[in-house]
């Protein structure tokens, strides 16, 4: 039988529409798979006579590989088929994808770029699974053990610190660009490169883009300038990153920019770069005055708010809190300033450096001390370019319910999985490995670009994150009760993450490879782990399930954060919670919700001072709530239905979902469930005393 | 624990940390139960009408929890109800916190001067918050029930002459409030250190129509704080820009009413 007789039109992949070809089959067998010619001509005659039989025809390419797949499969020959996949979303999933907003990321928002870049994650997310990762790793994050984040980005690293004296020194040259610019003269060109670098950056790393020392850095560009100049600069800076949401998938890049209002000791002696790339002669130490000024007008912009009187989404403003801060002059004018923001706007984040060793922070997550071999880095600042390869999240409640009650068992799983996690990150590492070694030519010219000596991107430098989701739920299957609730719970909890921890420690030794503890901001995988877990461990996992069940309103808590839930003194809070802090190296933070009230600047102050004198918690940020309306273009406080000043029914709740502040209509329904629960530090009454009145 | 305080009252309910109840500090609350007042907007119902119903802080718990954050993070506690100087042991309890080295806000409605003044002599009381509910002229309108709009008087000339650190606060609601009333006690308060305006909130009312009640806006409170913070300052407000004003809001007041 020939191929010839069959009278049959293919809608073929290049847009045409071909005649039947038998042997396009077996040469794409023989291309993409290992599989010997005359089994190949064997699979496409038995496919051909298949189709002859249906009577179709109009066939489409990928109709006609799915057969084709399924004889392999018949045939055995499984490895073949993996190799033949076709990667790609059914019409219905595309069509829903075009028409509705996507909400496994809240910094997402919806349109044809939303949807190019959902869709093209949906592919990389499957070519991830199927051939940057072992079928190991790929099932353990298909059924919620592990959670390997952003796979739809699996061809960049992850998130980034990134050294603004970089574009200072070298300009703005990037790989295949149309033009190439020299080193900035203005202070409003540097602005102008800063936000095209993080844009470019943008496409070439997953996540957080953060920027050290920020006011710093830009010191010598601002002397001479009138105050009025430098705040229409920092507004600039603001509305410029806060406003960029036309770039990748319409996403506004996220910018963390990192403050300081002293001049931290590692950069007091450092040669400064001003305009033109020149060093200036002098030190950074000499443009306090000048970064303390920036600093200031930048959080003068933060507390106005953008048009409507929301606060900015990005860029997050980090302030560094070091031993030093407290003996720089204007110190409580400054603390007081940030904390009015805090209590107004909820952007400001509070680091807390503490000790006498310096700390560089690598990008929103990590800060790793300095020690003496890094000092290099800190003397010439465009060095300080930090990335983490790939974030990996252990499911930490699914060990519990595994382990049923025994210890051994369940550090034992603890073990196994962060193992693999790690097998996971050597995949990945191997992977990108492979792209960077394109070099300019490759896909991620931009990373390899050498302009000082070394590759952009500091390759023997990455980390590779481990993150962990639910300790609380964890700590409540296997002691039945939560963190909050015993010292016992507590010290459990603890106990496992000083077990994680000092895992790090041996599989960096063993692996050579800097892993790094993480708190996951696990904005998606709590919601993604909940539901798998609801549905794999039920019914005991309904009883552990934190949110609301029928509703589908589902979360673990975070990290090693304990019950959102739960009425808790706030300085209880951040100074239990900071007892894991000095075992997570990156990531660590307490939230204290705030809600509709408004503190005065002098009493969150008074906290931020106390929980820096007072406890080991590394991070913390207040978020209140607002509800800003769609009609009149207002923003009022607490989230509420209706518009507070015109009654419009027509509004959005703000709040942070996890790191940064975004509308709640974009929320997943786990973060839902936690809006929900959030406790306020409003409530007098107890759970039970309140049951008890309404009796 | 050796704290058997027979006298002590009942606290219903207790923040150990809060940010808004002592401006500028971190402060505990301590909540106690049943008021003499029935003001309708009051949002605190539970507190007021079924104190019996609400469970007891321990005493214990409380002086334990003093006692851990005290030296480091809060020194610093507002006793607020209800209305704490109902209750004729109330000093019991101010002076346990007292002893136990605490800054001490009393927050009253006024109604029992000869209460703040004992509190004030025996020096258990650091600063003072004042609810006056409106112009004293129709007291009893405010508050729901019959007052004795001289006690209240009373208590507002002794707290501003006491050298205490103090404050007054109004809550306005619209329909029960017009703004001229909150005019008529910022001119009545002249002198007072502070006079803050409170902006109501509907969600849980004494009178369950009042959570029906929008308040005025944020601009609208904007406009009325300006005004109050003149008057304050000496500065005649009424029949300049505010009646004007007055006029158009009042119409959007009846509009707002019940939406």
């Amino acid at each position: 039988m020939e191929t010839t007789d069959l009278n049959l039109f293919v809608r073929t992949s290049e847009e045409s529409i071909a005649g039947w070809d038998r042997s396009k089959i077996v040469d794409a067998l023989i291309r993409e798979t290992l599989i010997d010619r005359d089994t190949a001509g064997e699979i496409s005659k038995e496919v051909e006579q298949m189709i002859r039989r249906s009577g179709i025809e109009v066939i489409t390419a990928p109709l006609i590989r799915e057969l084709v797949n399924a004889r392999l499969i018949e045939k055995g020959l499984e490895s073949s088929r993996k190799m033949h996949t076709r990667l790609g979303m059914p019409l219905y999933d595309v069509d829903s994808l075009i028409l509705h907003p996507n909400k496994e990321n809240a910094n997402v928002p919806h349109g044809p770029e939303a949807t190019n870049l959902t869709l093209a994650e949906g592919i990389k997310k499957e070519y991830a699974l199927l051939s940057v990762f072992s079928q190991e790793v790929a099932d353990a994050h298909m059924n919620g053990d592990i959670h390997l984040h952003d796979l739809g980005f699996v061809d960049r690293p992850y998130c980034s610190g990134q050294s603004l004296e970089y574009i200072k020194k070298f300009g703005l040259d990037l790989p295949h660009s149309l033009s190439m610019a020299r080193p900035a003269k203005h202070a409003e060109v540097l602005l102008a490169h800063l936000v095209k670098f993080a844009a470019a950056l943008q496409s070439h790393f997953a996540g957080a883009i953060g920027w050290d020392a920020i006011n710093i850095f830009f010191a010598p560009y601002i002397e001479g300038m009138s105050d009025n100049d430098v705040k229409q600069l920092a507004q600039m800076l603001i509305f410029e990153f806060s406003q960029q949401a036309v770039a990748r998938g319409g996403q506004a890049i996220f910018t963390d920019i990192n403050i300081y209002w002293e001049i931290p000791k590692h950069f007091v002696n450092v040669p400064a770069i001003g305009p033109n790339g020149k060093f200036t002669g002098k030190t950074y130490g000499e443009y306090e005055k000048e970064a303390q000024r920036f600093a200031w007008k930048l959080f003068e912009v933060y507390k106005e708010g953008d048009g409507a009187g929301r606060p900015f989404f990005f860029p997050k403003p980090i302030v560094h809190i070091t031993e030093k801060f407290f003996h720089t002059d204007g110190h409580m004018d400054f603390l007081n300033l940030i904390c009015d923001v805090a209590s107004d706007k909820g952007n400001t984040y509070y680091v807390f450096d503490r000790g006498e060793t310096a700390k560089i922070s690598e990008c929103c997550r990590l800060s790793f001390k300095l020690e003496e071999s890094d000092l290099l880095d800190a003397k010439e600042p465009w060095r300080m370019r930090y990335c983490a390869l790939q974030n990996v999240s252990l499911n930490l409640p699914r060990l519990a319910y595994m382990a049923k009650n025994d210890d051994t068992k369940l550090f034992n799983l603890i073990t196994e999985r962060f193992i693999l996690a790690v097998k996971a990150h050597k995949e990945k590492r191997a992977f990108m490995e492979k792209l960077l070694s394109l070099g300019e030519n490759g896909p991620l010219a931009l990373l390899t670009m050498n302009r000082d000596g070394m590759p952009y991107l500091r390759f023997n430098l990455a980390s590779h994150l481990i993150g962990m989701v639910g300790l609380n739920e964890m700590v409540q299957i296997h002691t039945g009760e939560e963190m909050h609730e015993s010292r016992r719970a507590l010290k459990f909890g603890i106990k496992a993450i000083a077990h994680m921890n000092l895992l790090t420690e041996k599989m960096r030794r063993q692996e050579n490879m800097k892993i790094v503890l993480e708190q996951t901001p696990a904005e998606s995988t709590s919601y993604r782990f909940a539901r798998l877990d609801l549905r794999y461990f039920s019914p005991h996992a309904g009883r552990i399930m934190k949110g609301d069940i029928a509703s589908g309103e589902v979360y673990y808590t975070n990290s090693t954060h304990l019950n959102v839930k739960h009425a808790m003194n706030p300085i209880e809070r951040v100074t239990t919670e900071g007892l894991f802090h000095p075992l997570i190296e990156a990531g660590s933070i307490s939230h204290v919700w705030l809600g509709e009230a408004q503190p005065s600047k002098e009493a969150i102050a008074d906290f931020v001072i106390k929980t820096f004198k007072h406890t080991t918690n590394d991070q913390i940020a207040f978020s209140p709530e607002f509800t800003t309306c769609n009609k009149c273009h207002r923003t009022g406080r607490g989230l509420a239905d209706t518009c507070s000043y015109c009654g419009s029914t027509d509004v959005d709740g703000i709040t942070r979902i996890t790191g940064y502040f975004t509308k709640v209509s974009s929320w997943n329904k786990g973060k839902l469930g936690e809006l929900k629960d959030r406790y306020r530090n409003s409530e007098f009454f107890s759970e039970r005393r309140k049951a008890a009145a309404n009796d | 624990m050796q704290f058997k305080e027979p006298d002590c009252p009942a606290v219903k309910g207790f923040i150990e940390t809060s940010f808004v109840d002592w401006k500028g500090c971190l402060a505990s609350v301590l909540f106690l139960g049943g008021c003499n007042f029935r003001c309708p907007f009051c949002h605190n119902r539970d507190l007021v009408l079924n104190p019996g119903g609400l469970e007891d802080v321990p005493i214990e718990y409380i002086v334990a929890t003093i006692r851990k954050y005290r030296a480091q993070w809060v020194d610093r506690i507002v006793v607020t109800g209800g209305e704490p100087t109902i209750h004729k042991n109330l000093y019991r309890l101010m002076g346990l916190l007292k002893s136990e080295g605490m800054k001490i806000k009393l927050d009253t409605n006024g109604s029992s001067p000869s209460a703040v003044k004992g509190l004030v002599n025996d020096g258990l009381v650091d600063a003072i918050a004042m609810d006056v509910k409106g112009p004293l002229d129709r007291y009893s309108r405010w508050c729901g029930i019959n007052v004795d709009d001289r006690k209240v008087q009373e208590s507002i000339e002794f707290i501003m002459g006491s050298g205490i650190d103090h404050y007054f606060r109004m809550t306005v609601v619209p329909f029960l409030h017009r703004e001229e009333d909150v005019y008529m006690v910022a001119a009545h308060l002249q002198g007072a250190k502070d006079f803050v305006v409170q902006t109501f909130r509907p969600d849980i009312t004494l009178n369950t129509a009042f959570s029906r009640i929008r308040p005025f806006s944020p601009d609208r409170m904007n406009q009325i704080k300006a005004n109050v913070s003149d008057i304050m300052a000496g500065e005649s407000v009424r029949g300049k820009e505010v009646r004007p004003h007055l006029s158009i809001a009042g119409k959007t007041d009846q509009d707002n009413l019940y939406s």
